[in-house]
């Protein structure tokens, strides 16, 4: 049988972050179903935006992602793609003004860098918006990033560290013995082990119970359309105010809009835009009907007019793993001792993958690094449903 | 083959790019599509997924067919963003 310093389950952008930090001093195996970076990782948006997260807590650990994400490229040895152009979150009425003269207070107070831009500024940055947009905030510290080369620089980097890395293969069962985990069983044999990571996303709640652990993430549906190469459009990524109202909503009720749709744009290096996106809970369906993708288009031609004759060559769909709270959970299972989770990170995994990879780490090392950036992302904290 | 052959015309993926993505571990379109941008362009692999298809089962143990295909996702033809948004007035 062969044997691992630990197995790490999941190869989207969170299982490779986590592989690679492992992998610096531990045999390594990463298990995925299918390939790297082909589910939640693969039908993202490519923003890193700090200013859409939460004051508080939220703000803090989007930070410290981001400060990796500094010198990541470098380390990772490629170009991800990584760009310091700033992010902008619109507001198409004055109605709003208030509110988001509060939000800039209150991210502001918790050290980030956002200044509330009127009108006319808007419109000198982002030509392409609509005249009716009644200002924006603006965080030049919100970054940009290629996340599909990001998960495979995670997991080239993690293999050239002596990672073993499995695709095409399903996990089947963790083995336990005595409240301990011996080791994890795959579609292609038995891997002996004393520690197991669950990276499996909206997965995660399967391999859980596997364990005989708990957890409960559920997957929140999110569809993007993708427009043809274009010349340069747009200056770093714009969300709108709506799509901060479906993001923070803590699920289907509240104050949703339709589909949970709020605009979401960005531009890759090769020209193509990413237009986002949709927030809705329909299991593992993912076929998005016409009427979510006519939504999204419609909220992103009224807020961004300058995309009216701009052409659609596809769309996709990823399941964001649900927590509840807005936060993941990144803990040991109290109930088997070397089962480690590291899940639930909804539409903030490619920002927060970084900091993922450091704290699992951490966790594993039995360090006390990083306490007080792992204690609220406990299993057992209130919040999580 | 001496001289290198274009398989994606929309990314410009040449066939020894998607002969490396097959040595360093893929098996399936949606791996090379991941790794090289095969198939991402403006034709979504209309014209270059047969190609792909064939590169992996001549040089990968995998029967045609048996690698996992690539999904066409909405749109089936590009359209503009206006013609998708069509007459919507709820969102």
């Amino acid at each position: 049988m062969e044997t691992a310093d630990a197995v790490v389950i999941g190869g989207g952008v969170i299982g490779t972050s986590i592989a690679y930090r492992l992998s610096e001093y531990r045999k390594v195996f990463l298990i995925e179903q299918g390939e790297i970076g082909a589910q939640t990782s693969g039908s993202c948006d490519k923003a890193i935006f700090l200013q859409s997260k939460k004051p508080g807590f939220p703000i803090k650990l989007a930070k410290a992602s981001r400060e990796i994400y500094e010198n990541l490229e470098g380390e990772l040895d490629t170009s991800v793609e990584f760009k310091k152009n700033g992010g902008m979150i619109v507001i198409e009425s004055e109605a709003y003004m208030d509110s988001m003269k509060k939000f800039v207070k209150e991210r502001e107070k918790a050290g980030i860098d956002v200044k509330l831009l009127d009108h006319k500024e808007v419109r000198a940055w982002q030509p392409g918006l609509s005249s009716d947009i009644a200002g924006a905030s603006w965080c030049a510290e919100d970054a940009e990033v290629n996340p599909l080369l990001l998960t495979q620089a995670f997991a080239q980097a993690a293999r050239r560290r002596g990672a073993d890395i499995r695709t095409h293969t399903e996990v089947t069962d963790i083995l336990c013995e005595r409240g301990k985990v011996v080791g994890v069983q795959t579609t292609h044999g038995r891997i002996a082990t004393e520690t197991v990571i669950n990276a499996a996303g909206p997965f995660a709640f399967r391999i859980a119970e596997m364990a005989g652990v708990g957890l409960t993430i559920m997957p929140r549906r999110g569809a993007v359309l993708i427009t043809e190469k274009l010349d340069p459009l747009i200056h770093g990524n714009i969300l709108c105010s709506q799509y901060i109202a479906a993001k923070h909503a803590a699920g289907d009720t509240g104050n949703v809009p339709p589909y949970g749709i709020g605009l979401s744009l960005g531009q890759t290096d090769s020209g193509n835009l990413l237009i986002g996106g949709s927030r809705e809970f329909k299991g593992f369906d993912k076929s998005v009907g016409p009427d979510v993708l006519s939504g999204i288009a419609k909220h992103a031609v009224r807020i961004a007019p300058v995309l009216k004759d701009v052409n659609i060559i596809r769309s996709m769909a990823g399941f964001r793993p649900f927590t509840g709270d807005g936060l993941p959970v990144v803990d040991k299972a109290k109930e088997v001792e070397g089962f480690i989770i590291a899940a639930g990170h909804e539409g903030d995994g490619i920002a927060l993958a970084p900091i993922t990879g450091q704290l699992v780490a951490s966790l594993v090392e039995n360090k006390d690094d990083y306490n007080d950036l792992l204690k609220p992302l406990r299993l057992d904290r209130p919040q999580a449903v | 083959m001496d001289t290198d052959t274009v398989i994606c015309w929309c990314e410009e993926v040449m066939l020894s790019q998607i002969l490396s993505a097959i040595n360093a571990g893929a098996v399936s379109s949606k791996a090379i599509k991941l790794e090289t941008r095969t198939g991402m362009g403006i034709c979504q692999g209309r014209i270059c997924r047969p190609l792909v298809e064939q590169v992996i089962s001549s040089y990968t143990s995998r029967q045609l067919h048996e690698s996992p295909q690539l999904n066409s996702n909405h749109p089936v033809r590009p359209l503009s963003l206006n013609e998708l948004a069509g007459n919507r007035k709820d969102v």
